[in-house]
C-alpha cells in the first residue's frame, strides 16, 4: 500500500559486466513494503540482469543490498529466497508431470526421515493455491493446466517459501487477456497482504495498471522515477529512449513500389491448419506483430525456407518461388537476421570477416577458390557503414555485444544486395545507441527500395517502425492495420484474438 | 590459428628430443625412413578424419575401410588378374561411394554418424573376411596367381606406393611420404582457400548458423564423408603395399582410433569448426615416434597404450590451457575498445 | 561361379554386399543321423584353415560332422560361439582356448554339457578331457636349436609375438629361451617362466643374448614397424626369431628393406608362404611346424573315440612337429598346398 514503514529492499550501486559488456554501470532500486513498482526500459537496459542478480541466479559484481534496512548477502537462489526474494521465471519451472502440491513443495517435502507426509503436503498446498486464487484440487497435474494458472502456481509456491519479494519477468507476454486480469487481481491481492512485487513489462498499458511507482532503465543506468500520478505513455517512452519518440524512429514513408514478396494461404508446418497471406512492397517496412507462441518466427522461417511451406504459394517479384532450403532462398534474393542471433544468425567462434562474407563467399569465388580482398572489404564496408565496434575484423564474434553481433549479421546481409530483408525481434537484447543505428539502417534501406518485412513484441518499434502491420494470433493473421490504424491497443487486441470492431 | 600448431610442434620435439637422449640410434637414417614411413601411412587416414570432425562428425569406419581397400585391391591384382591401374581406380570409386553413402545417410535419413560409421566398421569389416574366405593375400601376384601376368606393372605400382627414393648417400625418402606430402597440402589448401573449406569450418562451429547464411550444409557434410572414405582409401593402397599381405581380419584394425586421436591431439575439437591439417599431421608423427620411442628405450609394450593416452590427454589439456589465454586476450581487446569508446562519447552512442 | 558373384556384390558395395552371400553357405541339412562335432579355433588365421584340412580328411574317414568356428575377437567371440553350439546342440567340441586360466569355469561349464577337449592350446585346469596338440615347450626349444644351428658363433637374438597372454605363447618363448641359454629342460606342467618384459637375457657362458620380446596384439603393420625398430636400436642383431606365424614374414620384409639379408638370421614358426619362400631362397634358415592338419585331424578322431565310449588313456596327446629347412622344404610345402587347397573355408 504505501511504504512509510521504511524500505523492504534496497539496491545501492549494482555494477555487473559480461565479457565485452558493461550490463549494469551501478544501478540503485528501492522497493517499499506492500508496493508494487514496475521496471521499464529497451531490451538491454539491464533489467533482466538486475533481477537475476537480485534472485542469486547470477552474483554481481559490485553493490550493495539492504532489506528492512540491514545490509544483507546472498550468492546464490536458496540464500536470496531465504531473506524472501523470488524470481517468477518467463520460462515456467514446473515439473509438467507431478502433481501441484509435489511442484510446490518440490526439494522442501514436509516430513521426517525421508517420508513425505502426504497429508500435510496437500492441506499447505491447497492453502497456498487458494491465496493465489486457485480453487484447484492439489492433485492435479501440472502440466494439465494452461499456461496461466501454471504462472500462478509458480507465484504459489514463491508464497510457500514465505516471499516477501516477487520478481515478475514479462509474466503476460503468453497470457491471453483474461489471464492477464486474472493475474492482476492477484498481484493485487498479494500487495494488500503486504507483499511487495517488482514487475517488468514491455507493455505500458499494464504497466500503468498495476504500478505504484516506475523505474526506467536505460543502458545500464537509471534513467529516471515516475510516483503514481506521473505514470502515463508519453513519461515512460521519454525516460526510456532518452529523448522524444518522433526523434528516435526517424521515419520517412516512402511510396512503396512493386510487390517483392506475396504469400498465399501459405502454411508453415508448426500451424498446419492456418493458412497465411500477405504481401511487402519495394520501400515498404512492414512490421508483424502478436504474442509469444504467435507464430511470427514460424512464418519467417517458412518464407526463408528454413522449415518447407506446407501449401499455398510463394511469389518473388511475381515469380513463383518454393525454398526448400535457406540456401534456395538467399538465391532468390531473400535475407534472414534470426531472432535467435547467437544459433543461426552468426557462427560466433568465427571472425567478424568470416562471419560478414560468409553468404558472399559462393557469389565472389573464383573455381571455388576465395577471394580473400573481397572478403575484407566486405568485412571493412560492413564495420564501416554498420559502426560496428571492434578491435579489428580477425576478432571472433562471439567477443562482441549483441548490438554488434547483431550489426554483423546485418552487414552480411547488405553485402548480398537482398530483394527482401527479414529481420525478427532486430533489436532484442541490444543497447539502445546500437538500436538507433539499427532502425536508421532499415529507414535507409526502405529508402533505397529494399522490402523490409520485420516481427517484433516491443511494440514501441513497431508502432515507431513499420508503415503497416499484420498482427498474428495462434499462427493466422488476425487483422492489417495501416499507419494511421496502429496503436498499443488495437494490436493488443488483435494479438490476443479480438477483433477491431468488437 | 598458426599459434595452435606452435603447442603440438612443441610436444613433438620434446619426444623426439628426449627419445634420441635415450637411445642415439633413433636418429639413425635407417630409423627416421620408417619413422617418415609410418607416419605417412598414418598420417593420410588423419588427414580424412579431419574433415569429418571438423564438421563435428565422427567416422569410425575408417579401419575397416583400409581393410576392405587392401582386400579388395588384392583381390582384383592378384586373384581376378585386372589391370593394375583399373583395379587402384575401382577401389578408390569404392571408397568414396562408401563415403558418400554415409554422407547420404547422415544428411538425408537424419541418422546419427556414430552409428552409421560404426555400422560400416562392422559391414566392411565382414565384407573383406567373406570375399577372401579370410585367407591372407597381398597385392602383388606369385607365379600360378591370375594377375602374374601383370607382376611387372605391379611392381612399379609397389615401388611407387611403398618403394624409397635415395636422396644423398644415406636416407631414402619412402614414398609414402610424398603422397602425405601432397595429400596434406591439397587438404590445406581445400581448407583454407577454398569456399568449401571455409563452410566445413562453419557448419562444424554452428551447422544452423551456416544454413541460415545459405550454405548448403548437407551437402558439405556429404562431402566430408567422402574426403574421409576417400583418404582411407588411399591410405589402403600404401597398407596393402607396404605390408605385402593384407589379412582380412585384422589389417586396419582399430586405425580409427589412431586417426582419430591424431586429430584431437592435432587441434581439432570433437565438437566441431576446429582443426589445420597440419596439426593434424604432427600429431600423427608424434604418435609414430612414440610408438618407436617405445621400442628404442626398451619400453614394455603392454604399456604403450597407457603412454600414448597419456600423452594425448596431456596435449589436449595444453591445448585447451592455450586456447583459453588467447580467449582472455580477445576479451581484453573488446574490453578496452568500451572502455575507450564509452570514454570518448558520453552520450547515448556507448558501447554497451 | 562363386567370384563372379562376389565381384557382383562387390560393385554393390556396402550395403547389399552384406546381404546377398550370406545365405549361401551349406546348411547342415542330412546330418540327422551322423554325430556332429565342432572345432572352434582361437582366431582367424590361415593357420585354421589348414587344421580345417585335417579336419575334413578325418570328417570323411569317420563319417561324422564338423562345424568349424573362428572367433574373431578373442574371448568374447569365443565364448559366445560356444554358447551357441551347447544351445544348438553338439556332441563334442575341439577348442584352441585364447585364455585359458581365466576361461576355466567357462570351459568347465561346455564341458558339463558335452565332450570337451583342447587342441593347440591347453587349458590344464579345466575339466576338459584331454589335449591334442603340439608340447609348445618342447617346440621351443626345437626352434631354439634351429637358432643354435643358425648361429653357430652365438650372438643378439630378438624375439617378436603376437601377444603373450596365450600360454602356447609363453611356453614356445620359454622354450627358446631355455634352448639358447643352455638351461636344463623344464616339464610342461611346471614350466618357470622369464618375466614378459625382461631384457638382455643370458647367462654366464652362453654365447646368446635374448634381447628382448615385442608383441604387436596381432597388427601386421605393429608387427613389421617392431621389427624396423629392432633393427635400427640393435646393430649387432644377429637373429629374429618369430613366435607365430606372421612374425617371421614381418622380419623378413623389415630385414630385406633395410639390406641386411644375411646379416640377420631369420627363425619362424609355422609356415607362411612368405617364409617357405625365404627358407627356399635361403634367406630365413627354418622353421617349426606344428603341422596343423593333424591336429584337425586328431581332434575329430579324438572325439569319435570318445562319444563312441573310449575314455583317453591319457590326458594330454602330442601331435608331432616338424623341423623345416633348406633341406626338406620343397616336400613340406607341396604338402602344405594340398592341405590349404583342401582346408578353404565353406
Amino acid at each position: 500500500m504505501s511504504s512509510d514503514s521504511g524500505l523492504l529492499l534496497e539496491v545501492k550501486d549494482l555494477k555487473k559486466s559480461f565479457p565485452g559488456v558493461l550490463a549494469l554501470k551501478g544501478v540503485s532500486l528501492t522497493l517499499g513494503k506492500g508496493e508494487v513498482i514496475s521496471l521499464i526500459g529497451e531490451n538491454g537496459a539491464g533489467k533482466s540482469t538486475l533481477m537475476k542478480i537480485l534472485a542469486g541466479v547470477q552474483p554481481a559484481d559490485s553493490g550493495d543490498y539492504y532489506i528492512d534496512g540491514q545490509k544483507v548477502d546472498f550468492k546464490n537462489v536458496r540464500e536470496a529466497m531465504d531473506l524472501g526474494i523470488a524470481l517468477i521465471h518467463q520460462e515456467l519451472n514446473l515439473a509438467a508431470n507431478l502433481d501441484l502440491a509435489s511442484n510446490i513443495f518440490l526439494g522442501r517435502e514436509p516430513g521426517s526421515k525421508g517420508f513425505i507426509n502426504e497429508q500435510k503436503l496437500h492441506t499447505e498446498a491447497t492453502r497456498h493455491l487458494k491465496r493465489v486464487g486457485l480453487n484447484l484440487p492439489s492433485e492435479t497435474i501440472a502440466g494439465s493446466l494452461p499456461i496461466g494458472k501454471q504462472q500462478l502456481v509458480e507465484i504459489a509456491k514463491a508464497l510457500s517459501c514465505n516471499a516477501r519479494v516477487l520478481i515478475m519477468d514479462e509474466p503476460t507476454s503468453s497470457l491471453s487477456q483474461k489471464e492477464t486480469e486474472t493475474l492482476f487481481e492477484v498481484v493485487k491481492g498479494l500487495r494488500d497482504e503486504g507483499i511487495s512485487v517488482i514487475y517488468i513489462s514491455h507493455r505500458l498499458g499494464e504497466v500503468k495498471e498495476l504500478s505504484d511507482r516506475v523505474t526506467v532503465f536505460r543502458d545500464g543506468e537509471n534513467a529516471g522515477e515516475l510516483a503514481k500520478d506521473e505514470i502515463n505513455h508519453d513519461n515512460m517512452v521519454r525516460l526510456m529512449v532518452g529523448r522524444e519518440l518522433s526523434e528516435f524512429y526517424d521515419r520517412e514513408i516512402h511510396k512503396p513500389g512493386d510487390c517483392v514478396l506475396k504469400a498465399s494461404n501459405v502454411v508453415s508446418p508448426t500451424y498446419p491448419e492456418v493458412p497465411v497471406s500477405i504481401e511487402v512492397r519495394a520501400g515498404e517496412i512492414v512490421g508483424i506483430a502478436g504474442l509469444v507462441g504467435a507464430g511470427r518466427t514460424e512464418l519467417l522461417q517458412t518464407f526463408f525456407g528454413v522449415t518447407p511451406s506446407l501449401g499455398g504459394e510463394l511469389e518473388v517479384q511475381g515469380v513463383r518461388f518454393s525454398p526448400r532450403s535457406p540456401a534456395d532462398a538467399v538465391h532468390a534474393g531473400l535475407a534472414l537476421a534470426p531472432e535467435d542471433r547467437k544459433h543461426h544468425g552468426l557462427v560466433l567462434p568465427m571472425t567478424v570477416r568470416e562471419n560478414a562474407s560468409l553468404p558472399s563467399l559462393e557469389r565472389d569465388q573464383n573455381m571455388g577458390i576465395l577471394d580473400h580482398s573481397k572478403e575484407k572489404e566486405i568485412a571493412n564496408v560492413a564495420v564501416e557503414q554498420m559502426k560496428i565496434k571492434t578491435p579489428s575484423i580477425e576478432q571472433a564474434a562471439r567477443f562482441l555485444s549483441g548490438g554488434n553481433q547483431q550489426k554483423i549479421v546485418l552487414g552480411k546481409w547488405l553485402a548480398m544486395n537482398p530483394k527482401l530483408l527479414m529481420l525478427d525481434e532486430p533489436t532484442r537484447g541490444i543497447d539502445i545507441g546500437a538500436k538507433r543505428e539499427i532502425y536508421k539502417l532499415m529507414e535507409k534501406l526502405a529508402g533505397k527500395g529494399i522490402a523490409i518485412l520485420f516481427v517484433s513484441s516491443e511494440m514501441e518499434e513497431v508502432l515507431g517502425m513499420a508503415d503497416r502491420v499484420y498482427v498474428m494470433h495462434e499462427g493466422g493473421i488476425s487483422g492489417e492495420l495501416q499507419k494511421n490504424q496502429m496503436s498499443e491497443e488495437s494490436i493488443m487486441q488483435l494479438a490476443t484474438g479480438g477483433s477491431l470492431e468488437a | 590459428m598458426k599459434k595452435n600448431v606452435f603447442g603440438i610442434f612443441g610436444l613433438l620435439v620434446t619426444v623426439f628430443v628426449i627419445t634420441a637422449i635415450a637411445d642415439p640410434n633413433f636418429l639413425s637414417a635407417y630409423n627416421m625412413q620408417n619413422t617418415a614411413k609410418w607416419s605417412s601411412l598414418y598420417g593420410v587416414m588423419s588427414i580424412g578424419v579431419a574433415f569429418v570432425i571438423i564438421t563435428g562428425g565422427i567416422d569410425l569406419s575408417i579401419g575397416s575401410v583400409v581393410g576392405l581397400v587392401a582386400v579388395v585391391l588384392s583381390f582384383f591384382t592378384k586373384i581376378q588378374g585386372l589391370d593394375p591401374i583399373v583395379a587402384i581406380g575401382l577401389t578408390l570409386l569404392m571408397s568414396v561411394l562408401i563415403g558418400l553413402i554415409h554422407g547420404l545417410l547422415i544428411t538425408k535419413a537424419k541418422l546419427q554418424p556414430f552409428v552409421v560409421t560404426l555400422c560400416g566398421l562392422l559391414i566392411y569389416r565382414s565384407l573383406s573376411r567373406w570375399l577372401t574366405d579370410n585367407q591372407s593375400l597381398g597385392p602383388v601376384p606369385l607365379e600360378g596367381d591370375l594377375g602374374f601376368e601383370n607382376l611387372e606393372q605391379i611392381l612399379m605400382l609397389d615401388f611407387l606406393f611403398s618403394g624409397q627414393i635415395p636422396i644423398g648417400d644415406f636416407f631414402k625418402l619412402p614414398t609414402p611420404a610424398l603422397f602425405l606430402l601432397v595429400l596434406a597440402i591439397a587438404g590445406s589448401v581445400f581448407l583454407r582457400k577454398t569456399i568449401w573449406g571455409r563452410y566445413l569450418y562453419a557448419l562444424g562451429n554452428n551447422e544452423d548458423g551456416a544454413r541460415y547464411s545459405g550454405i548448403d550444409t548437407d551437402r558439405m557434410k556429404i562431402v566430408a564423408y567422402v574426403l574421409c572414405s576417400f583418404f582411407a582409401g588411399i591410405a589402403g593402397i600404401l597398407f596393402a603395399f607396404e605390408l605385402g599381405s593384407v589379412q582380412p581380419a585384422q589389417t586396419g584394425e582399430f586405425y580409427e582410433l589412431f586417426a582419430i586421436a591424431a586429430a584431437v591431439l592435432g587441434g581439432c575439437s570433437l565438437r566441431g569448426g576446429e582443426g589445420s591439417i597440419l596439426g593434424v599431421i604432427i600429431a600423427a608423427a608424434v604418435i609414430r615416434i612414440i610408438f618407436n620411442s617405445i621400442n628404442m628405450v626398451g619400453i614394455s609394450t603392454h604399456l604403450e597404450f597407457g603412454i600414448l593416452g597419456v600423452v594425448i590427454l596431456l596435449g589436449v589439456i595444453g591445448d585447451e590451457m592455450l586456447k583459453k589465454k588467447m580467449a582472455e586476450r580477445q576479451v581484453a581487446a573488446s574490453e578496452k575498445l568500451a572502455a575507450e569508446l564509452s570514454e570518448k562519447s558520453k552520450n547515448n552512442e556507448n558501447l554497451d | 561361379m562363386k567370384t563372379y558373384s562376389k565381384i557382383l556384390s562387390l560393385l554393390c558395395v556396402p550395403i547389399l554386399g552384406s546381404f546377398f552371400g550370406c545365405g549361401e553357405k551349406p546348411g547342415e541339412e542330412g546330418a540327422d543321423s551322423q554325430a556332429s562335432f565342432a572345432y572352434v579355433t582361437n582366431g582367424v588365421d590361415p593357420f585354421w584353415d589348414l587344421c580345417a584340412a585335417g579336419v575334413r580328411i578325418a570328417e570323411k574317414e569317420f563319417g561324422v560332422n564338423c562345424e568349424v568356428l573362428m572367433p574373431p575377437k578373442g574371448v568374447v567371440d569365443q565364448k559366445r560361439m560356444m554358447e551357441t553350439l551347447l544351445a544348438k546342440g553338439i556332441d563334442g567340441i575341439a577348442v584352441s582356448p585364447v585364455d585359458a586360466e581365466n576361461q576355466t569355469p567357462f570351459l568347465d561349464e561346455v564341458a558339463e554339457n558335452t565332450i570337451l577337449i583342447t587342441n593347440d592350446s591347453d587349458a590344464p585346469k579345466s575339466k576338459r578331457l584331454v589335449f591334442i596338440g603340439t608340447n609348445n615347450y618342447k617346440a621351443g626349444r626345437a626352434l631354439g636349436g634351429l637358432v643354435k644351428k643358425a648361429l653357430p658363433e652365438g650372438g643378439e637374438v630378438m624375439l617378436f609375438v603376437g601377444r603373450l597372454e596365450q600360454l602356447n605363447a609363453r611356453q614356445r618363448r620359454q622354450g627358446v629361451i631355455d634352448e639358447l641359454l643352455g638351461r636344463p629342460v623344464q616339464s610342461l606342467e611346471q614350466v618357470k617362466y622369464d618375466p614378459v618384459d625382461a631384457t638382455n637375457l643370458t647367462t654366464e657362458g652362453s654365447k646368446y643374448t635374448i634381447l628382448d620380446t615385442r608383441t604387436d596384439n596381432f597388427d601386421k603393420a605393429r608387427a613389421k614397424s617392431n621389427a624396423e625398430d629392432a633393427i635400427a636400436k640393435y646393430k649387432d642383431l644377429k637373429c629374429m626369431v618369430g613366435l607365430f606365424a606372421y612374425n617371421s614374414p614381418s622380419c623378413i620384409d623389415a630385414i630385406k628393406e633395410a639390406g641386411k639379408l644375411g646379416t640377420i638370421k631369420i627363425c619362424g614358426f609355422d609356415e607362411q608362404d612368405a617364409l617357405l619362400q625365404a627358407i627356399t631362397d635361403g634367406h630365413a634358415y627354418g622353421t617349426i611346424s606344428q603341422q596343423p592338419w593333424e591336429y584337425g585331424y586328431e581332434s575329430i578322431k579324438m572325439l569319435k573315440k570318445i562319444l563312441e565310449g573310449t575314455q583317453p588313456e591319457n590326458t594330454y596327446q602330442e601331435v608331432s612337429f616338424l623341423e623345416v629347412t633348406q633341406g626338406n622344404i620343397g616336400e613340406f610345402w607341396a604338402k602344405k598346398k594340398e592341405m590349404a587347397e583342401l582346408g578353404k573355408s565353406e
